[in-house]
């Protein structure tokens, strides 16, 4: 009887393997380089515009509505910082 | 190999038992986040109010203060273990009689319950039992009083959490010490390098993948300090150690108002969440660079 | 020279050792001092040990029955994570899941919330919703055991991976040939390979359990009140009986040290994490 490896447990790490070559969707499951610094694949860039919004959104409750602006335009912002880090980063 | 079905059968109750006490807990309290209810007020109906808790919590005075001296506690508790802890792990790296004793000695604290530390430093360092204050008193006639002195208060908490936790940075380190190959550092010495040199331009860059994995670990922890402050100071005086956890459980909790409390829970989540994911960024960045 | 350097690193450790284990020793102290004389002067040196705080901790009922919580509540827990941790392990790493790291690291990822985040999601979970007509799991040695496995399954998970991935996977394929059952194959085969991993996860488990306070705090009131939260308990209500409160303490962490020095050498990997592969 052989006794084999133990299996390679797959660390976190793992998750950002080498990209291939040519064009990707942005929910392609690869992790891929955008403008942001690090590799990431499409989970991460939600996760990354999820942080963003709420950041974003406590900032503006605590300086910017006292102002006068209300709370939708961080909304907006935010939805369209994410829509793009997710299409680009 | 047999059907996959006996293998989620074996799986199940695990991933059961987590999705009721992990993932349900974490949606429950999201969802309040965004609503009114306080069952001992006069009106008791959950009612949604958008971002009204926030927009309490960011003009919350307490939990602005907590969130300060938790930061401060954390830099200074988690940068102080690092220091001490390399050092240890320096010093072992030598041959001496009765090394593993000293180490078993060295990792009594990790096995202690937080709140028996915090016994423990309370009979320290309480006036009139303590034997600290009382050794300060005699030989330099400084008045240690952690129930009435802010600082040292703090200062007690930081010194606590380094006793706690040091061993932990020293067995990681020690680790990675091992592990290191020899030739770089023959090599630096034969180039002439200075000790100073031979740490910054080669054991540091070697290490600091460990490193990260131990800031990484202890930031984690120090940020969900509660016990054992809970036990030597209980968050005071004032608020000096009300760090995040004491403030939910002191504050937060014993006011029934839940919609508010589920906030600043998810709010402490979130600042842990983005806190270690900084952290795990540094972690991997640094292996999948950009070529 | 060098002698004299082995001298030196040898004189360091001892006053390494001395620090460490000072406060350890002082709250030993603190526990075997009758209360008039802790206000004198405090002295190092024990010049009589009296041992009636002792005494008075297990004549205390409330404390004793808090004790037998503890101790079913911790043993409870470590025997069901190591359970279901050990199945767990065997499902992730024989069968082939759909997911199954991505299932693993989830797992990975419930030990890492703070505690003091899900106190009121638990507290209310368990009151309003984890209740069965008048049965609530608040305040239940079964409820805490089950609250416990939030951040010991996870644990047990992670500790044990390593050890089932390293037994090979032919022995069980070879006794699956030969006509044996999933049970057999599991309890005969997979068991007592696994038995040293199992044996450490059980003890880290039981002492985590063992030390956990937060949850149990708040969590409970009276029936399933553990030693810990005895100990906070205490020092509210009665503020100065430091004796009692050094001797319960003693109490709560020499049952961890004994069982520490059973595991000793196993246990700075489980600690760390797996930060470093040493």
């Amino acid at each position: 009887m052989t006794r084999t490896e133990p299996q390679d447990v797959e660390t976190p790490i793992n998750l950002y393997e080498e990209q291939e070559e040519g064009r990707q969707s942005p929910f392609d499951r690869k992790a891929r380089d955008g403008f942001l610094p690090i590799q990431t694949n499409w989970f991460d860039r939600v996760f990354i515009s999820v942080i963003i919004w709420v950041a974003l959104s406590l900032f503006w409750l605590r300086f910017m509505e006292p102002a006068g602006l209300p709370l939708t335009i961080s909304n907006v912002v935010a939805v369209l910082v994410g829509v793009y880090i997710v299409w680009k980063g | 190999m047999q059907s996959n079905r006996l293998g989620w059968i074996l799986l199940a109750p695990t991933l059961v038992i987590l999705f009721f006490f992990g993932v349900v807990p974490f949606f429950y309290v999201l969802w309040l986040s965004f609503h009114q209810w306080n069952p001992f007020a006069l009106d008791p109906a959950v009612v949604y109010n958008g971002a009204d808790n926030f927009r309490a919590l960011v003009f919350d005075n307490g939990f602005l203060a907590s969130l300060g001296v938790t930061i401060a506690f954390v830099f200074f508790a988690v940068l102080t273990e690092l220091i001490v802890g390399y050092l240890l792990a320096q010093a072992f790296m030598k041959e001496f009689p009765g090394k593993a004793v000293f180490r078993t000695i060295h990792t009594l604290p990790l096995i202690m319950a937080p709140i028996i530390v915090g016994s423990i430093w309370k009979l320290m360092t309480t006036p009139s039992i303590g034997i600290i204050p009382s050794l300060l008193a005699s030989w330099f006639g400084f008045d240690l009083n952690i129930g009435t002195s802010a600082v040292a208060a703090f200062t007690v908490t930081v010194i606590m959490d380094v006793w706690h936790w040091t061993p932990l940075v020293t067995l990681t380190l020690i680790a990675a010490l091992v592990s290191l190959p020899a030739d770089p550092f023959e090599q630096a010495q034969i180039d002439g390098a200075n000790k100073r040199q031979i740490f910054w331009h080669i054991t540091l860059p070697m290490i600091a993948p460990a490193l990260l994995a131990t800031v990484f670990i202890r930031l984690m922890d120090a940020l969900r300090t509660v016990d054992e402050v809970l036990m030597l100071t209980g968050g005071g005086p004032g608020s000096a150690t009300r760090y995040l956890g004491v403030h939910i459980f002191k504050e937060v909790f014993p006011k029934t108002n839940y919609g508010y409390g589920s906030a600043v829970s998810i709010i402490v989540l979130y600042l842990t969440i983005v806190a270690c994911w900084l952290l795990y960024v540094a972690l991997i960045a640094p292996r999948n660079k950009k070529a | 020279m060098k002698r004299q350097r082995t001298w030196l690193y040898l004189l360091f450790w001892v006053v390494v050792s001395f620090l460490t284990l000072f406060p350890i020793y002082w709250l030993f102290v603190i526990s075997v001092k009758p209360a008039v004389e802790l206000f004198s002067t405090p002295e190092v040196i024990l010049s009589s040990v009296y041992w009636k705080n002792y005494v008075d901790v297990i004549n205390d009922e409330t404390l004793r029955g808090y004790m037998m919580n503890s101790l079913v509540i911790s043993t409870g827990n470590a025997v069901l994570v190591t359970v279901l941790g050990f199945l767990a392990c065997y499902a992730l790493s024989r069968f082939d899941l759909g997911g199954k790291e991505s299932i693993f690291f989830w797992t990975i990822t419930n030990r890492m919330a703070p505690p003091a985040v899900f106190l009121l999601p638990l507290f209310l979970l368990l009151t309003q919703v984890y209740k069965f007509g008048d049965f609530t799991l608040l305040d239940t040695k079964i409820g805490m055991i089950l609250v416990y496995c939030t951040f010991n399954l996870p644990f047990a998970i992670w500790t044990l991976r390593p050890t089932i991935d390293g037994i090979p996977k032919e022995l069980d394929e070879a006794a699956f040939v030969d006509g044996a059952s999933a049970w057999t194959v599991i309890t005969e085969i997979v068991l007592p390979l696994a038995r040293p991993g199992l044996a450490v996860t059980l003890i880290l488990t039981w002492v985590f359990a063992w030390n956990e306070y937060l949850l149990a705090a708040t969590l409970t009131n009276f029936n399933a009140r553990t030693l810990t939260t005895g100990l906070s308990e205490y020092v509210t209500t009665t503020g100065t009986e430091w004796g009692v409160m050094a001797a319960i303490s003693m109490f709560t962490l020499v049952p961890a040290l004994i069982v520490f020095s059973l595991v000793q050498r196993h246990i700075v990997a489980g600690l760390t994490f797996g930060a470093v592969k040493g």
